[in-house]
């Protein structure tokens, strides 16, 4: 691997829960003329996961990087567009954009499947940038218990991604209690990846989110989101890496739409890592 | 670790002191009773709603699962009785609720805030 091939793989890449859990790569042979063509695709995309939201409802989301219990209504179909931006300046300065389309399906009371349409980034650094495809997976979500009525609300979560040369497994086991306009939440997540010709590369990540959130009207919720994370690069213990993020967030929701926003800072003194990321969710239902 | 006993910590106390304050309140059959007066004076007909225990247990797992997809759980009380109905219907399609599950939900809510 060529110098500026490996420059391009220290950055993250999109992960629903995390900043990072593991390098994000631009393919060697599609990096510049295939951006050009997928920069035409992926504004294809956005602008069409925007268009619906003129005419449809859905649920909202609290936080955007911790998940919820619950699920979506039988029957009901819900697109959500992601967007989160990293930024990492130590070593060197650089940032990535991670976009997310979304399309949530409730099947039962207590069970929801998604699919993420597609994953793909921009990334910019002193000497070039670009898009690219990341990835494709779906998501499976069963309740088990409710955290109004319930001692305490718990859902487990299962995802399978798969992209060019990248197939991860990641569980999650989601907590949450809601008292009164309070909402507090938990993940523990267990993520496993393998990636590079062949699938050869491992790693791994397990992390814990918790999430705040108070409702300051029906339409505004204000709150914090904190993430800890350990990174195994090829899932060896002792080259762990060690991350916490810590950030507020804002959710905005009207009848047909909802938006929620969180900024995240690192805190602790990670190399490689993102000092600064934002995340925000549209999200529309059908 | 560390962040994690002492979160759990946290939910643990909250949990113990304040979770049945917010709950909605349970069905009971006095529910159920005070739920058909409630239609006989307003003159709707009690069999056509069949205000049961099945019911209201119904509604009040909706009402508790549905409405918090969106925004926190409301007090039963936190509205009158006939601004309820109106809220319901407001928002039973963004909730996916079918008319007997809206229907349910509102005879949950009514029955429970005369208790």
């Amino acid at each position: 691997m060529s110098q500026s091939q490996s420059d391009w793989k220290r950055f993250p890449k999109q992960d629903e829960t995390g900043p990072k859990c593991r390098a994000g790569v631009i393919l060697p042979g599609r990096s510049w003329n295939a951006s050009v063509v997928m920069g035409k695709f992926v504004w294809s995309i956005l602008f069409l996961s925007i268009l619906p939201a003129v005419s449809c409802f859905s649920g909202a989301r609290h936080f955007t990087y911790v998940y919820e219990t619950t699920t979506s209504a039988p029957g009901s179909v819900e697109l959500e567009n992601w967007v989160t931006w990293r930024r990492t300046t130590d070593p060197g300065r650089f940032d990535q954009v991670d976009f997310r389309h979304e399309f949530e399906f409730g099947i039962t009371d207590k069970f929801q499947v998604s699919i993420y349409v597609a994953d793909w980034f921009y990334a910019r650094d002193q000497d070039r940038s670009g898009f690219t495809y990341s990835d494709s997976a779906v998501e499976l979500i069963y309740n088990l218990s409710n955290p109004v009525i319930d001692p305490i609300g718990l859902s487990i979560y299962q995802e399978f991604r798969g992209g060019d040369r990248l197939f991860e497994w990641e569980s999650k086991l989601i907590a949450q209690k809601n008292f009164g306009p309070l909402i507090l939440a938990y993940n523990a997540t267990l993520e496993a990846v393998w990636e590079g010709e062949g699938l050869v590369e491992r790693s791994g990540e397990l992390q814990q989110a918790l999430g705040a959130s108070y409702e300051i009207s029906p339409r505004i919720s204000v709150g914090i989101e904190l993430l800890h994370e350990f990174l195994f690069p090829d899932w060896r213990d002792q080259e762990k890496i060690r991350n916490v993020f810590v950030g507020p967030n804002i959710s905005y929701r009207r009848s047909s739409w909802f938006v929620t926003a969180t900024a995240l800072a690192q805190a602790t003194e990670t190399e490689g890592e993102p000092d600064f990321q934002l995340r925000t969710i549209f999200g529309f239902g059908f | 670790m560390k962040t994690l006993l002492i979160f759990l910590a946290l939910i643990c106390l909250l949990v113990s002191c304040e979770s049945t304050n917010y709950a909605p309140p349970p069905v009971t059959s006095q529910m159920a009773i005070v739920g058909a007066r409630q239609h006989v004076r307003q003159g709707t007909n009690p069999s056509d709603w069949r205000i049961d225990l099945v019911t209201l247990r119904k509604g009040r797992a909706l009402f508790a699962s549905r409405c918090i997809e969106c925004h926190t759980l409301p007090a039963v009380t936190q509205h009158s009785a006939a601004q309820w109905p109106g809220l319901i219907d407001e928002m039973a399609d963004r909730a996916n609720l079918k008319p007997a599950e809206r229907k349910a939900v509102l005879a949950y809510i009514l029955a429970a805030r005369q208790m």
